[in-house]
């Protein structure tokens, strides 16, 4: 197989070797959380895992992630007993975090599964293509960032999504897809976001029949509905019985929270955000309204309760909705063509739609958009067209993540790297259209793209050299407003390539 | 297709053009990640990828403790360049070389002080406080740390790999060899793991010198042997370990000025080039030294006036007259001399694995006197280069440079004294490059490149496991190793050559010592040695190294020879060693 060399495996190999020796590098409060998990599901009875609050990073993913951490903190033992003890906090010995990290690298290779399962699951005369994906996945900059540097563990998880995504391919294994989904529902419920395209796929596909939606598939819907029940069951059963419920909702969907994150992940909310400070200034000569109070106050815009000065306010039923209903409109094609291909679009713009008009969205869900949308990208260069900004946004938007100046040539370079690597490799190996392309679509994404490198390095280094340690909000801004022109930029685009294809 | 844009490659012609130059498959790991770079990709998309991989494995590797990290009293060589940088910041030019001693004095060639200066002030820039005299002694800043991490690979990217870069490009060209092997061979020599272990994790400048010594290289191979002394004068002016390669380099431009026909005016160039440039490397100091002394300055302010005979020629020095104009150049002289080549000390300072030390463990070398040592060390030492620079002087032929460079280099890595297990770094340079040589990656050569390598990172790991630096140590080795498709991780290099007596003798050798080295890993790893001989380990360790690389010496020897075909008009045409 020389036309796949390099292959996953061996990408893997060096990708390894690369993340072993991220070891001592920074970890943020993520790699607490994982490890007080780690010690409340090894020391406490299951009972106590959802009421445990030593620390102030309580439990909050659903129950299967729990079993995770029980599983392996088995393992924990082994290398250090005192990362096991819940009142050890910030505890990280050099085992400690050797274990940790190790345990990434060790869940990963589900991710290194699915993506050979992936490849090989192609028609050969896309094999080379979508080995190329592949690799973009495996060697993604993103998970290197969030997962062995910041600490968690996607790879895993979106291991197991794209291993669901892959087994939707086939007829016979669709029943295992859906179920293979729900389980990730019970690991990480950040993938409610893409659960809308499921149900339509699995709907329309499993349990309705080929030829007409009258004609129903019982048996497949039996199938489904009991095994579903049954993951959920074996997930939340237990605490269901404890009558726990409750409590445990208020740990997984903490509503308090505010409408931007910290950091500003680069959605709509970020541009509404931009649009009102610069409104501040312009107010008075448009003679609209300032809200005194929200100028004021200090913590705007950079923790939770973003409060807006002249334009309206944002509430949480009003992003529920827009997201709703920006997924809505690709399910309804789904629909009718529940073909693997627009499946795995949908599965794209629900993840768009999420981060683009979610509540308190983090930046790193943008995995969420690039991941599924990896695996289409190079079906032909529209698609590529579409996925250009979002590979340079959605990564540069990550950046603020780490913010020491050991990560500082790590995270750019490797980005870069990745960047021209891929994007180099995608351009060959994307085929043409047989549609003609959407002109102005293909100029921004060259424009987009140069306009990164100044703003990469006013944000790193001229800007400290300017303004020193004032102003810090600034690149921060400039940074997330860019990356959600990008974002914004690269789903309109790949909505029109969605529904004229 | 209605599109009036077309796409701008067409793939079925990609195919095509692969598959005419495609040999079948990869042979090894890294012929496979550097596949789909064949035929067609342009050299300015693939070098910046090969110069980003190879420094985010540097920069990953520098995360890591460094030599000296939390060890006070005297913290490691980390501390030792620091405090380079602030003396030669801090005092004037005249005691740098003087300034107490007794804490990491300067002890490297001019070069490396004017090296640490520059650092030095930029890192003031950022913060003085890292360079302060005195008060800055073992300071553990993490922002310092980035800082000097950060110097070593702005270093290196300035020196070693562009002439990396040349000297790979015009050694392929000369021999014919094509593009993409060249890249492949370039990227194997920037992963090697002794110079990313020593320089990015442990801490030095190495790579500094073996830039310079390999942009001399590149020199000879375009033909510009006056370029080829001045890079050679700066790599002795930056560390004096360059001298390892001096005598082949010496032949070699002797060669070239005598045979075919003698060529005076070449060789008055070369002198004239070689004295000027050790003149201007030397200048600053001796203006510093004249001009501090009419300032009023001493060199040594701690005698407060007071003459101290010079450190050579010690019962001769009451004849100067320590008020004549020149005696600060003569001090300063005399001072670098002795700072540079401390002959003063022993045959060999710590566990090293080199002959020396390996018949300390049979016989007990103390017990001899110090200066019959030296000398049988230097009558060793001058056998041992011999050959070499002979078959290179008689037949000063370019390619041939790197393994009578590899040669000369084993012969005073083994025999010479007070060298440091860092030193195998010289020999194991240009031994790597033979990897871009006529049939470099062939199962034959990668192996005796991989093996020297491999041999050579292993008997640094009693150095690096000191300051806790086993898991770099393993991933940059095993990686490196996994790359070239070498053992532990692959044995399909030794696949063929079982065909021979030679090759069947080369590959067992080969293997058991890479199962010793395995052995040794497991043992050194599980069981503590016994108690009355605490270092048996590291002994084993050096001694099988020092088998190891006089080996490699022999090799390089015997290759050198067969490839030079001097034998073959002696009517002996060697079997061309089926090795080869």
């Amino acid at each position: 197989m020389a036309e796949l060399s390099p292959s996953i495996a061996q990408c893997a190999v060096v990708a390894t070797a690369f993340k072993v020796l991220l070891f001592p590098a920074y970890k943020s409060t993520d790699f607490e959380v994982h490890r007080n998990w780690l010690a409340l599901t090894n020391s406490l009875p299951t009972k106590e895992w959802y009421y445990e609050k030593t620390s102030e990073w309580t439990l909050d993913y659903p129950p299967f992630f729990a079993y995770f951490e029980w599983t392996m903190s088995q393992f924990a033992r082994l290398a250090d007993p005192e990362m096991l003890k819940v009142y050890n906090l910030e505890y990280d010995s050099w085992q400690t975090v050797y274990f940790q990290r190790a345990t990434v690298i060790l869940t990963e290779l589900v991710l290194v599964y699915a993506l050979h399962l992936f490849v090989q699951s192609a028609p050969p005369s896309l094999r080379r293509p979508s080995h190329a994906a592949a690799l973009s996945i495996l060697l993604s900059p993103g998970l290197l960032i969030i997962d062995h540097i910041h600490f968690q563990y996607n790879g895993f998880l979106y291991g197991l999504l794209i291993l669901s995504l892959v087994l939707a391919r086939k007829k016979s294994t669709t029943l295992v897809s859906g179920l293979l989904f729900a389980a990730l529902l019970c690991l990480k419920h950040i993938y409610l976001y893409l659960a809308p395209a499921y149900f339509v796929f699995l709907l329309r596909a499993y349990c309705l029949g080929p030829k007409s939606i009258f004609h129903i598939q019982f048996l497949n819907a039996i199938k489904l509905g009991t095994g579903i029940i049954v993951v959920f069951g074996a997930a939340f059963g237990p605490f269901a019985y404890w009558q726990q419920i409750p409590q445990l909702l208020s740990r997984l969907f903490p509503f308090s929270r505010g409408l931007c994150h910290a950091y500003w992940a680069p959605n709509v909310w970020a541009m509404y955000s931009f649009t009102d400070r610069v409104l501040i200034y312009l107010a008075p000569r448009l003679g609209l309204p300032v809200n005194q109070e929200a100028i004021n106050s200090v913590t705007r815009g950079l923790v939770g309760d973003t409060s807006f000065a002249v334009l309206p306010e944002i509430t949480a039923r009003m992003t529920f909705i827009s997201t709703l209903f920006f997924q809505i409109i690709p399910l309804i094609k789904l629909f009718f063509d529940p073909s693997w291909e627009t499946f795995i679009g949908a599965v794209t713009l629900c993840g768009y739609a999420s981060f683009l008009f979610g509540w308190h969205v983090h930046e790193k869900a943008i995995l969420l958009v690039i991941i599924p949308f990896s695996l289409i990208a190079l079906r032909d260069r529209r698609y590529l067209g579409a996925f250009r900004p979002l590979a340079v946004a959605g990564h540069v938007s990550l950046f603020p993540l780490l913010f020491t100046a050991a990560e500082f040539p790590i995270k750019t370079v490797y980005t870069i790297f990745w960047l021209v690597m891929f994007l180099l490799a995608f351009d060959r190996l994307a085929p043409a259209s047989t549609r003609s392309r959407i002109f102005l679509l293909d100029r921004f994404s060259f424009l987009y793209i140069a306009v990164s490198i100044p703003l990469i390095v006013y944000c790193s280094l001229l800007h400290q050299v300017i303004f020193g340690k004032s102003m810090e909000f600034l690149p921060l801004m400039f940074m997330s407003s860019y990356a959600a022109v990008g974002v914004v930029g690269s789903w309109v685009g790949f909505l029109v390539v969605y529904f004229t294809s | 297709m209605s599109s009036p844009h077309k796409p701008r490659r067409k793939p079925k012609k990609q195919l095509g053009a692969e598959g005419a130059a495609s040999s079948a498959t990869p042979n090894f790991p890294l012929e496979a990640f550097l596949w789909p770079a064949r035929g067609f990709v342009s050299q300015w998309e693939i070098l910046p990828l090969i110069l980003m991989a190879v420094g985010l494995f540097r920069w990953a590797a520098g995360l890591w403790g460094y030599s000296g990290f939390q060890n006070p009293p005297m913290h490691g060589d980390y501390e030792a360049q620091r405090h380079w940088m602030e003396i030669t910041i801090g005092l004037p030019i005249s005691q740098w070389y003087f300034h107490d001693l007794e804490w990491w004095g300067l002890d490297y060639p001019p070069l490396t002080a004017y090296h640490s200066w520059l650092l030095g002030k930029i890192g003031s820039l950022i913060d003085p406080a890292w360079f302060a005299l005195r008060s800055s002694r073992g300071i553990e800043d993490p922002a310092l740390k980035v800082f000097m991490r950060a110097t070593v690979i702005v270093s290196e990217y300035f020196i070693y790999i562009p002439a990396a870069v040349i000297f790979v490009r015009r050694f392929t060209r000369l021999q014919g060899i094509n593009h993409w092997h060249a890249w492949i061979a370039l990227t194997a020599i920037l992963m090697q793991p002794g110079t990313i272990l020593i320089d990015h994790v442990h801490f030095q400048y190495n790579t500094v010198m073996l830039g310079f010594v390999l942009a001399c290289m590149s020199s000879i191979q375009a033909g510009r042997y006056m370029w080829c002394s001045v890079f050679f004068v700066m790599a002795l002016g930056f560390k004096q370990m360059a001298l390892y390669y001096a005598p082949a380099i010496f032949a070699f431009l002797l060669g070239v000025c005598i045979f075919p026909r003698i060529n005076l005016a070449r060789f008055l160039g070369i002198a004239t080039v070689t004295a000027v440039s050790f003149a201007v490397l030397i200048l600053p100091l001796y203006l510093g030294a004249l001009y501090d002394s009419y300032r009023g300055i001493d060199a040594r302010p701690e005698l407060f006036g007071h003459k101290a005979p010079l450190p050579l020629f010690t019962e001769h020095s009451f004849r100067l007259d320590h008020n004549a104009w020149y005696y600060p150049i003569l001090q300063q002289t005399a001072q670098l001399i002795h700072r540079v080549f401390p002959f003063a000390r022993g045959l060999f300072e710590d566990k090293v694995a080199n002959f020396w030390c390996t018949l300390n463990i049979l016989i007990k070398l103390r017990k001899y006197p110090s200066e019959l040592l030296q000398r049988a060390s230097l009558l060793l030492t001058l056998t041992a280069i011999t050959p070499p620079c002979f078959v290179i002087f008689v037949k000063p032929k370019k390619e041939l440079l790197p393994l009578a460079l590899a040669t000369t280099a084993w012969a005073f890595f083994l025999f010479s004294f007070q060298v440091h297990e860092k030193s195998v770094l010289l020999p194991l340079m240009p031994m790597t490059m033979l990897l871009t040589g006529k049939n470099g990656l062939s199962d034959n050569i990668r192996s005796w490149v991989g093996f020297a390598n491999l041999l050579g990172v292993w008997t640094m790991f009693p150095l690096l496991q000191r300051v806790d630096l086993r898991i770099p140590y393993y991933v940059l080795s095993l990686l490196w190793a996994y790359l070239l498709g070498l053992p532990p991780t692959s044995f399909a290099a030794y696949k063929t050559g079982w065909s021979t007596w030679t090759g069947c003798a080369m590959s067992t050798m080969h293997l058991l010592f890479y199962a010793f080295m395995a052995v040794w890993h497991v043992v050194e790893a599980t069981l503590s040695p016994p108690a009355t001989k605490p270092d048996l380990w590291v002994v084993a360790n050096v001694g099988v190294g020092s088998i190891g690389f006089g080996i490699c010496y022999l090799w390089c020897l015997w290759t050198l020879v067969a490839e030079s075909k001097l034998l073959s008009f002696l009517g002996t045409q060697p079997k061309k060693a089926k090795s080869l």
